[in-house]
């Protein structure tokens, strides 16, 4: 039986001034998997890390992570969990060295386990040689490695990166998803990742769940998801209003209730028709479209099929 | 491209708890050195709130001397010796907060509120620092003023009312540091802010005269001030053997009571200052 390293139980964080970040959410992660909070600015997803982190208290609602309740044992909850934070977070005056060496006391590592941790994580992230140097001569992605090594120093139970690589020239991004997806092969740590970016959750995460507006509204393997919408989605564009275009290709048996648009463009699931039918059909009708496109179906069209947004950042 | 060389994976399951409760007085330690060497690197909270007490004791304080002999008995160099305390104290106090605005926009704070321990050690460790580096201040400041010319009378129990003024006073200092750093939005609000905090009181203080000479209304509020008491305590402890700064507040005949309540009064203000600086801590680190 797979022990869960996460339990969320109907969690909700209002704000003064009665802002709903967080509505009920409940969400279960196994211990070892990559799980994936995916939304847009605003969904809730920082606000849920906030709180099983314990830097939000929530205002209705429990977690646990590793069986400690984070609100009742706060100190055991924290000790058996790191975070990698939105922004950087270091003592920039100091060596990174340092900042190690402080986070692995406050941890409770002891001299000896701290010096061999320190080794394999300056070692596995490519730090030695700048580790002596103080933080603020560092490059972005140095800083980056510096911040995910010194979460990982503690060797936690569960590890919390919350838009890790947002911000980050594409280069350091990718480097750092290598690092992480690297963590996921190992597959000793739980990791919770926060992210806007579709790419970094189809990449990393083993289940996803789908933010909007503080609840959950999706929350399945990333290849479940996509495969609600079939192997390919028509992408339509029109000149003018798309519901009569919506309407008439209804008429013709075309689109089913997951079609959905965004401005000018119709996005059509196929299940399995083959576009080339599909193209034909909508030459037959008559309709005045502008372009026709068809690709795999993202993420991004999962979001759009349930909230109605587009999820990918503009 | 990074290659991430891994130590021998370990099965989940037998793996075990990360490790053991680091004890408060370890976890205390660390932040009192991580604040150390942040406040080393950063000479301006060393050196900038030395500058106006030194010019004080060295310049200022001799010239007023030449005009005005004594105050109450009490020689006017030593007498204002004593002051420049009253000045460097709150001042070194308040650019330490300056670091906890830092630490907040740009430093490892929030990993410090993510790390197992109890949150208001950090708070405590920076005061922790905060009195360390008061005291290496007060021994310069007091140094200069000696070689100046002020002269100081005292035995052990002297030096103990003293020492435990001058500790009252950064206590109550840092506690409104700490609160004033959590609250203010911007380190530009804060720097501000600073004079009225560190400055204005001192004016009411008696450090250049008597609170006595003031009119009844101000004096009355010198009265409630806890720097009043702080000085006139430290007086009494190495300058003013009669007490008479403590008889000005107190009224009483016993040199001796007078201090304990004044002291009293400081340990008061320290307590609630320091509650103050926890809450607003707390309330600022978790929303």
């Amino acid at each position: 039986m797979t022990s869960l390293a996460v339990e969320v139980r109907g969690l909700t964080k209002t704000y003064s001034g009665g802002v709903q970040a967080v509505r009920e959410i409940d969400f279960d992660v196994r211990s070892g998997e990559v799980f994936g909070l995916l939304g847009p600015n605003g969904a809730g997803k920082s606000t849920t890390v906030g709180m099983l982190t314990g830097t939000v208290a929530p205002t209705a609602g429990s977690a646990r992570l590793a069986g400690r309740e984070v609100a009742g044992e706060p100190l055991e909850a924290r000790r058996v969990s790191a975070v990698v934070f939105q922004e950087a977070v270091v003592d920039r005056p100091l060596t990174g060295r340092r900042n190690l060496e402080i986070h692995a006391r406050l941890w409770g590592l002891g001299a000896g386990a701290a010096a061999r941790r320190l080794r394999e994580v300056v070692d596995a992230f490519g730090l030695r040689e700048v580790i002596d140097r103080p933080v603020s001569s560092y490059s972005g992605g140095q800083r980056r490695r510096l911040e995910l090594s010194r979460a990982l120093l503690s060797e936690p139970q569960v590890l919390f990166l919350d838009e890790p690589t947002v911000g980050l020239d594409p280069l350091i991004r990718y480097e750092l998803l290598d690092l992480i997806d690297g963590l996921r092969r190992r597959g000793e740590m739980t990791v919770v990742l926060t992210t806007h970016y579709l790419d970094e959750a189809e990449r990393l995460c083993d289940r996803v769940a789908i933010m909007h507006a503080g609840r959950i509204v999706a929350l399945d393997a990333p290849q479940a998801l996509l495969r609600a919408l079939g192997t390919e989605v028509l992408e339509v564009r029109v000149d003018g209003d798309p519901t009569a275009t919506l309407t008439r290709l209804r008429a013709h048996g075309m689109a089913t209730d997951d079609v959905f648009s965004l401005g000018g463009t119709l996005t059509i699931p196929l299940h399995g028709s083959s576009a080339e039918a599909a193209v034909l059909t909508i030459n037959q009708i008559g309709l005045n479209t502008t372009e026709l496109t068809t690709r795999r179906p993202t993420l991004d069209d999962v979001y759009l099929r349930l909230t109605g947004g587009r999820l990918a950042a503009a | 491209m990074v290659t991430i060389a891994t130590p021998a994976s370990r099965p989940t399951a037998s793996r075990p708890l990360a490790p053991t409760s680091p004890r408060s007085a370890r976890a205390l330690s660390t932040l009192v050195r991580r604040r150390f060497a942040l406040s080393v690197r950063t000479p301006r909270e060393l050196l900038v709130p030395l500058l106006t007490p030194v010019l004080f004791a060295l310049v200022i304080a001799p010239a007023l001397a030449d005009q005005v002999t004594n105050v109450g008995g009490i020689d006017y160099m030593s007498f204002v010796a004593i002051a420049t305390v009253g000045l460097l104290l709150p001042l070194s106090c308040m650019s330490a907060g300056i670091g906890v605005l830092v630490d907040r926009e740009s430093g490892a704070r929030r990993d410090l509120i993510a790390a197992p321990l109890r949150r208001p050690l950090i708070v405590f460790g920076n005061l922790t620092v905060a009195l360390a580096v008061s005291a290496l201040q007060l021994a310069v400041l007091i140094g200069a003023a000696v070689l100046r010319g002020a002269q100081f009378s005292s035995g052990s129990t002297g030096i103990m009312w003293f020492v435990a003024a001058s500790l009252g006073l950064v206590v109550i200092m840092y506690g409104a540091a700490e609160t004033l750093a959590n609250r203010i939005p911007t380190q530009e609000e804060y720097v501000a802010a600073l004079p009225a905090v560190a400055i204005v009181p001192w004016f009411f203080a008696g450090s250049l005269f008597p609170v006595n000479a003031l009119p009844a209304g101000l004096a009355a509020f010198a009265k409630v001030l806890p720097l009043t008491h702080v000085l006139a305590v430290m007086r009494y402890g190495l300058v003013d053997h009669r007490g008479t700064g403590l008889h000005d507040i107190w009224g009483m005949s016993s040199p001796t009571a007078m201090a304990l309540l004044s002291l009293a009064v400081v340990a008061a203000y320290a307590v609630l200052l320091t509650v103050v600086a926890v809450r607003v801590f707390n309330r600022a680190t978790v929303q």
